[in-house]
């Protein structure tokens, strides 16, 4: 047998495919055996399997509620981790792949996108629509149906350092000259950031008058009637540049550096949301939680974030998982414990009395009551393209005429909804 | 302790006669060479059963093919170049050219936001989100029944029960025969939930009494669809105004007046991508701008990359310095951590008020590093150059190690300037390696989206641009702004882009390549 | 090799200065600006109550509070992530190490037909931009994960393929360009001693080459274990992820991030990279002696 050296190296070559094929194959039988394996119930035999997603802070109590769940109807409750930001995009991409789940969490603003692309379905709540706070409800509902059972709500306050004003401002000039008595360094902070924050100047913005769509006869909000550009949006223009001159407002404060000058004391006043409390009351700052003091007169009514969960538009178990939602994760018990995990208000009316027991969880939920929810539609997105940035600049004076500036804004938000 | 391995190579070939011992070494490489076939082969064919088991024609058939190329470049003598090329080239094929293909395939399509399933799921989808419930109507108490051909409900209007299923509207039945009926429970309705989402009972034989339908298979609800769907004329037509939508063969239900049904499916919309992509007007006003700086940035940022890590490589590369490892260990450093890490430790330290660099460096001088549209170009360059360096780096250490010291001692006896052999000897040899390491560099920063995206966002904006593309944009992107702006995730559109400046991008990339040829040939 | 030939006299600083002393004005300098920006991150991990800024200065308050916590969660398994990465990085590494080498190796020795194109080819395909790979790469695992669960979503085997796939990318590239600066003779002497071409590749070449490979495979390790895109994508249970996947969880969240656990994380994170680098640093420059031929 003759053999050439080329043998020599071809044999080798193929030991290192062969090896990395073995690789392969010799761990594979291994991840999806510990895929399939579920904790075995005692319940009714069943061969239903709920797939959930959920983020990592609400996993620990959806488990439970899954394990209650499974042992009372024998329904399995496969719980996928998913990573919060990532949970939107996944799920459009995976649903009409058959590969998405029955169930995901999600936040409400996502719903017209979800619907849009036909990811979702309605969810019939029937009675139990009157379990829930109605702001909750409105949120979850896109052209008059409900899409999701809402678990919690999400929104901007006043926060206020009592040792440095004792008490709640009536008007934005009144937070200013409290602020600016106090000695502090901030008379207040919020975050804007080089981009702009239209969400947290938004009450301002309300209480001028001027929300950002008018609504249909359902209540909901209607694209097609745009009311940033209207007289109150005018004057709002003019006051924001009015108060980026005075330097109350600063583009270079973002998020992290509100916070941090809050936490060491720097200012009384600071206007955020329950995200920042926790870290607020390590810092040693003695917390009061206040509406928003109005600027243009009306209320300043800040954007209500609802998070729930919605159904995939193509489970294969719609049974089960309208009865885990209505009557596992809809309930007082599980909202009671959600809230114990994040810490913000129940959309359950009765956990949410309960949760008031904490004064600062039932100040924000005072302050949501006046809120309007963050608008669902898919149109949003372009508004929030053109905004922030709109904002920024009246903000920096960059914009010569703040009033041309911001209709200029409205003319392009109006053009990108309509392409 | 030059050149030691050869020669012990060297020493034992010459003891003794050449072609026996590669003949005795061959019978056992082939012996090990042929067993790793058969295992491979012996995985592939499991392989392909399961694929043929699972239905999947196209995988087996793959498979099989990809097999026997192996086996043939492996038991064939010669076709040397493949034996070394087949493996990462079949990695390479599977993983890199099919992600080309597939968006070159997407290019020729509308799917996006609301085409992005097939027709099926849209009308499916439509009928689902459809359903009104009858105004003013509470729900019923209904239990599931095993009919004879399918499901029933079995519900109690004022005390008389009553029983229908998709077919027959709801009609009253006496208590005992209510009583006779086999009713299922929730574990037996589990495994029906398919055929429970479709049971729909009309609740007379008046349309607009709705059907009733059960969610949780206890309660049922009456629901009028507002959207009726005619599978033999594919239209739907909306029942309350009585507007007839058509598949026009744009991937959505159009009306005659233009307005779809959302969600519509993805289709087949030929060159329209392209033309957009080419035509699209938006675009234009700040179509040059970010062309010049798109290859501004790519060419500066592979300039001073290359330049930082080559000037460090040398700076240690002498034997003499202390330290040298704790230099290098430490300059790789940014490396080391996640990008966008960097990226925000730097955009904080470049903000104006209170970032480290004007509070401390510039002794509290407001300067808009992100927000001046020089400035912020500036800086983009300036992290980029941190991000970027230590690949140079390490890229350029590595490659310094293959010039023999011979050469730069001799030009030193000769009387050479340190200057004059990096110039003359070092850097022409050490661009024989890298050369075609910047191109390929050049085109990942041309592409470099996450660095933008991290640290300006694109900003400072331009203020008339209508689709917020901003100073420091560079093609791709726009490209993002422009097919993902807001909600409308055009995936299409971005597919046609990507494949434009691919183009453009290539056709740079292969003549700078074909400069190459005359450097390679030095050697 | 190169060992200084000291004058018995000491040497004046200017004379020292002038040999090795500017370099350590250079190296300081670097230190400087590759270091500083990441001591933030280190103040950050060390401060649990902290935001990355800390403008009110670096080190104000020291605690592990944050390393402790990055253990104790077991819905983000922390070191599981860790274990994960260094599984994903060798593998990968090692693997696109010797099929790069394999590429680059009959590229630059080999005259055959095709191989320019080869070369382009591979060039061009790199360049392509990848704002659309997610998506194809989901579709295309989730086809082939229908058949072999082990190529499927979350499995990292099928993550590992995924990065192989690049094996032939820009370190082919760079093996390649290193291949030709080694002289043709040396193969040519060993043939001439009866030597195969796969005994002159895998005993000569490869070791003659032991910086280049070095530093290959430190960038592909870097490389693989840095990747969020893919990896995000692919690995979907927390137990299967990586740590860039794991550890941006604990930031993806705009209101609730924690910038303290995640910066504790990263600098956890960097160890295993400088470990690697320091392992490899004496192949990369010790390989000097390797190369010279005489």
């Amino acid at each position: 047998m003759k053999v050439t050296r080329r043998t020599v190296l071809s044999a080798t070559a193929l030991a290192a495919a062969t090896t990395l094929a073995l690789t392969a194959c010799g761990s594979g039988s291994e991840p999806a055996a510990s895929s399939a394996a579920k904790p075995s119930s005692s319940a009714p035999a069943s061969d239903a399997t709920l797939s959930v997603w959920v983020d990592s802070n609400r996993a620990p109590v959806l488990k439970e509620a899954a394990a209650e769940f499974t042992a009372s109807s024998g329904v399995k409750v496969d719980l996928v981790i998913k990573d919060f930001g990532k949970i939107q995009e996944d799920f459009l991409r995976q649903v009409p792949s058959g590969k998405g789940p029955d169930i995901t969490i999600g936040a409400h603003d996502w719903l017209g996108n979800l619907v849009k692309n036909g990811v979702v379905q309605p969810v019939e709540l029937g009675d139990k629509v009157n379990d829930f706070q109605e702001v909750t409800i409105d949120a979850m509902s896109y052209d008059g149906k409900v899409y999701g059972v809402p678990y919690s709500t999400e929104n901007l306050a006043l926060l206020r350092n009592t040792e440095l004003a004792d008490k709640a401002p009536e008007s934005f000039d009144d937070m200013v000259k409290a602020g600016k008595d106090s000695g502090a360094k901030y008379p207040f902070l919020v975050q804007v950031g080089t981009e702009g924050d239209p969400f947290h100047m938004y009450p301002f913005q309300m209480s001028f008058g001027t929300p950002v769509f008018g609504q249909n006869a359902e209540g909901g909000y209607d694209p097609s009637k745009l009311e940033l550009g209207n007289a109150g949006g005018e004057k709002f223009a003019t006051w924001l540049a009015k108060q980026g001159k005075a330097g109350l407002f600063n583009t270079n404060i973002d998020a992290d550096i509100a916070k941090e000058k809050f936490n060491a004391g720097e200012s009384p006043f600071f206007i955020t949301g329950p995200w920042n409390v926790e870290d607020a009351q390590k810092a040693g700052i003695k917390l009061a939680v206040d509406p928003i003091p109005s600027a243009g007169g009306e209320p300043a009514a800040p954007f209500v974030g609802v998070q729930g969960f919605f159904v995939s538009s193509k489970t294969e178990n719609l049974l089960a998982a309208s009865e885990f939602l209505t009557n596992y994760i809809g309930t007082e018990a599980v909202q009671t414990k959600l809230y114990e995990a994040g810490k913000r208000p129940p959309a359950n009316k009765a956990a949410f009395e309960a949760a008031s027991q904490d004064e600062l969880v039932s100040s924000f939920g005072q302050v949501a009551a006046d809120g309007v929810p963050m608008p669902n539609i898919p149109e949003m997105n372009a508004v929030w393209e053109f905004w922030g940035v709109a904002e920024a600049d009246i903000i920096t004076g960059k914009a010569k005429d703040p009033v041309k500036r911001w209709n200029d804004m409205a003319k392009q938000v109006e053009s990108a909804i309509s392409k | 302790m030059t050149s030691q391995r050869p020669q012990r190579v060297k020493t034992r070939r010459a003891a003794q006669p050449v072609a026996v011992p590669a003949d005795r070494v061959g019978i056992k490489t082939l012996l090990f060479k042929i067993v790793l076939l058969a295992i491979l082969d012996a995985f592939a064919v499991i392989a392909i059963f399961m694929a043929v088991a699972k239905d999947s024609p196209l995988i087996a058939g793959a498979l099989a093919l990809v097999t026997l190329l192996v086996n043939v470049v492996y038991l064939k003598r010669g076709w040397l170049p493949a034996k070394y090329l087949v493996p990462g080239t079949i990695f390479l094929l599977l993983f890199q050219v099919f992600v080309i293909i597939y968006t070159g395939y997407i290019a020729f399509t509308n799917y996006g936001s609301g085409h992005n399933s097939d027709k099926d799921d849209a009308i499916m989808s439509l009928q689902q989100t459809n359903l009104n419930r009858v105004p003013d109507s509470s729900g019923y108490p209904v239990r599931v029944v095993e009919g004879a051909d399918g499901l029933q409900l079995l519900v109690e209007i004022d005390g008389q029960p009553a029983l229908g299923d998709s077919d027959d509207p709801l009609t009253p039945i006496t208590a005992d025969e209510a009583a006779s009926l086999s009713i299922l429970q929730f574990g037996q309705l589990l495994e029906r939930q398919q055929e429970l989402a479709e049971l729909a009972v009309p609740v007379s034989d008046d349309p607009a009494e709705g059907m009733l339908r059960t969610q949780d298979g206890a309660t049922a609800y009456p629901y009028t669809s507002s959207l009726k769907y005619d599978k033999a004329q594919d239209t739907m037509t909306d029942t309350t105004t009585g507007v007839v939508y058509r598949d026009i063969g744009t991937g959505a239900y159009t009306a005659e007046d233009g307005s779809e049904l959302m969600p519509g499916w993805a289709v087949n919309v030929g060159m329209d991508n392209f033309t957009k992509a080419l035509t699209d007007s938006s675009m234009r006003g700040s179509l040059i701008q970010v062309t010049t700086w798109t290859f501004a940035f790519a060419f500066i940022s592979v300039a001073s990359t290359f330049f930082l890590g080559l000037f460090l490589a040398i700076v240690f590369n002498d034997m003499r310095m202390k330290g040298r490892k704790i230099y290098r260990v430490l300059s790789i450093l940014p490396y080391a951590f996640p990008a966008f890490l960097g990226g925000l430790v730097w955009a904080g330290m470049l903000n104006q008020d209170f970032g480290f660099i004007n509070q401390t460096l510039f002794g509290g001088a407001a300067i808009p590093w992100l927000t001046d549209p020089w400035l912020a170009k500036l800086s983009v360059l300036w992290v980029n150059l941190w991000l970027g360096f230590p690949y140079m780096f390490l890229v350029c250490t590595g490659a310094l190690q293959s010039i023999p010291n011979e050469l730069s001692e001799a030009a030193t006896i000769d009387g050479a300037r340190p200057f004059q052999i990096f110039r003359l000897i070092k850097l022409p040899l050490l661009l024989v390696s890298v050369a075609p390491l910047l191109i390929s560099s050049f085109a990942f920063n041309f592409n470099n989206f996450n660095i933008i995206y991290m640290l300006t966002n694109g900003g400072p904006r331009i203020q008339d641009s209508d689709l917020g593309v901003g100073s420091t944009d560079i093609l791709i992107s726009m490209v993002y702004k422009v097919a993902f702006e807001g909600a409308n995730r055009d995936y299409g559109l971005a597919s046609a882009f990507s494949i434009i400046i691919f183009v453009i991008v290539a056709i740079i990339a292969v003549i700078s390549f074909k400069q190459t040829k005359a450097l390679e040939d030095l050697n | 090799m190169t060992t200084l030939k000291l004058t018995p006299t000491r040497r004046t600083f200017g004379q020292w200065f002038a040999a090795t002393g500017w370099r350590h004005l250079i190296g300081v300098a670097l230190v400087i600006y590759s270091a500083f920006p990441l001591l933030y991150v280190l103040s950050a991990s060390l401060n649990s109550e902290g935001t990355l800024l800390s403008s009110n200065g670096l080190f104000q308050a020291v605690s592990l509070d944050s390393y402790v916590e990055l253990f104790q969660n077991p819905q983000r398994p922390f070191a599981a992530w860790f274990v994960n990465t260094l599984f994903i990085g060798l593998t990968t590494s090692v693997a696109s190490v010797l099929l790069g080498a394999m590429a680059a190796y009959s590229f630059s020795r080999m005259r055959f037909r095709g191989r320019r194109f080869g070369l382009v080819s591979l060039l061009v395909v790199q360049i392509f931009p990848q704002l659309l790979a997610v998506v194809a790469i989901f579709i295309l695992l989730t086809t082939l994960g229908d058949v072999f669960p082990i190529l499927g979503i979350d499995n990292q085997i099928a993550l590992i393929m995924v990065y192989l796939g690049g094996a032939l990318g820009m370190n082919t590239y760079l093996m390649y360009g290193f291949f030709n600066t080694v002289p043709v003779e040396i193969d040519e002497a060993a043939k001439i001693d009866g030597a195969g071409h796969a005994r002159i590749f895998f005993t000569i070449i490869l070791r003659l080459v032991a910086p280049i490979l070095a530093v290959v495979s430190l960038l592909s390790f870097i490389g693989t274990t840095s990747d969020f895109v893919i990896a995000s994508v692919v690995l979907v249970s927390p137990e299967n992820q990586t740590l860039a996947v794991g550890l941006f969880q604990y930031v993806s969240e705009e209101f609730t991030s924690n910038w303290s656990v995640f910066a504790a994380g990263a600098v956890l994170a960097a160890i295993p990279v400088m470990a690697l680098f320091l392992f490899l640093q004496k192949y990369i420059v010790g390989g000097l002696t390797a190369g010279s031929v005489k």
